[in-house]
C-alpha cells in the first residue's frame, strides 16, 4: 500500500489537516488500533465489493423465494429494505425481470444514476457517453459488442435511470442450479448481469 | 483482506452524511478516503458503536459549519481516540511535528 500516493512528483506541502490525518494514522498503527492494509481494504470494499454483493443477495433471495420475488418486482425499495439495504437518498428502486423472451438493460442517459445501494460504485463504462447514447439508440449492437449476443426473438427493454428512479435487472436463474443454496446462488450473480449487459 | 462495514456508516443522514455524488461516496483526495477507513477501523477495534463517532462528527460540524466535511471527520476521530484514552494529546502533537518535519 502506498503512503504517499497523493502526489506522483514532488511532495506537495501537506495541508494542516493532512498533517493531522497522517499523524493520526501513524499513531493508530503504532498502537495496533489499525491493522496494516485495513484502510485500503475499506476503501476498496466501497469501490468493488459491498454494492454488487448486496444486489447478488437480493437476486438469490428472489430466486429461492417466490413471495419475496413478487414483493421485489412490486416495490423494489421496500423489498431491499427487508434485507437491510437502502440508502439515505430515498430514490426508488425498480427491479425489472428477465425472461426467456425479454432482456432488460439499464442506462442513465443524462448522467450516471445508478442503484448504488445494491450495486456499489458504477463501472467506468457505465458513465461513458458512448454507452449512454448507444444503449438507447442501438442496444442490440452495443450489447453484442459487450459480449452479449441476444437472438432476434428476444425483446430488449432499456430502462433510463434518473435521480428519482433507479433500475436493477433481475437475471434469469441459470439452468442446473436447482440444488444450490441461496448463498451459492448469490455467488453466481455478477454486477453486469444486474445492469443487463450480461446474462448468467 | 475482506472487511465488514457496519451499515450504520453509510446510513448516516443529515449534516453528518458523507458527501456523495450521484449516490457515491466522494473522496476528493486520497487522505479523505484514508480518514474514512481509519474511523471505520478504530470504532470497530475499540468495540464501540458507530454512534460514538457519529455524535462527535455531528458536534464538530455544528461547531465549524464552514469547515470542509473531512476536516471535521479527522478532528472528530482525534476527539474519539483522546476521549477513550487510546492516544494522548502529547503523543498526537509530537507525531504531527514528526510528520511536518518528514514532509519538509
Amino acid at each position: 500500500m502506498s503512503e504517499h500516493d497523493d502526489d506522483h512528483h514532488h511532495p506537495a506541502p501537506l495541508s494542516p489537516v493532512e498533517v493531522r490525518a497522517r499523524a493520526l494514522e501513524e499513531l493508530l498503527k503504532e498502537k495496533g488500533l489499525i491493522q496494516e492494509g485495513f484502510i485500503d481494504a475499506v476503501v476498496s470494499a466501497y469501490e468493488n465489493d459491498i454494492g454488487p454483493m448486496n444486489g447478488a443477495r437480493v437476486v438469490a433471495r428472489a430466486w429461492v423465494d417466490p413471495a419475496y420475488k413478487a414483493r421485489l418486482l412490486a416495490n423494489g425499495t421496500a423489498a431491499i429494505a427487508e434485507l437491510g439495504l437502502g440508502g439515505p437518498e430515498g430514490e426508488h428502486l425498480v427491479v425489472v425481470e428477465n425472461t426467456p423472451t425479454v432482456h432488460n438493460a439499464v442506462v442513465c442517459t443524462l448522467c450516471s444514476c445508478y442503484p448504488w445501494p445494491v450495486l456499489g460504485l458504477p463501472p467506468n463504462w457505465y458513465k461513458s457517453p458512448p454507452y449512454r447514447a448507444r444503449m438507447v439508440r442501438e442496444p442490440r449492437v452495443l450489447l453484442r459488442e459487450m459480449g452479449l449476443d441476444l437472438p432476434e426473438s428476444v425483446e430488449i427493454r432499456v430502462w433510463d435511470s434518473s435521480a428519482a428512479v433507479r433500475y436493477m435487472v433481475l437475471p434469469e436463474r441459470p439452468a442446473g442450479t436447482e440444488g444450490k443454496s441461496e448463498e451459492e446462488l448469490a455467488a453466481l450473480v455478477t454486477r453486469d448481469a444486474m445492469i443487463g449487459t450480461a446474462r448468467l | 483482506m475482506t472487511v465488514r462495514v457496519d451499515a450504520a456508516v453509510t446510513a448516516m443522514t443529515g449534516p453528518a452524511a458523507p458527501p456523495r455524488r450521484n449516490g457515491e461516496l466522494v473522496f476528493d483526495a486520497p487522505w479523505q478516503g484514508r480518514a474514512f477507513g481509519m474511523a471505520v477501523g478504530v470504532v470497530a477495534r475499540l468495540g464501540l458503536e458507530w454512534n460514538a463517532f457519529q455524535q462527535r462528527l455531528i458536534a464538530e460540524i455544528a461547531a465549524h459549519s464552514d469547515a470542509p466535511y473531512y476536516s471535521c471527520w479527522v478532528v472528530a476521530l482525534e476527539r474519539l481516540v483522546l476521549d477513550y484514552g487510546a492516544v494522548t494529546a502529547e503523543e498526537m502533537e509530537a507525531k504531527r511535528e514528526t510528520v511536518r518535519m518528514e514532509a519538509g
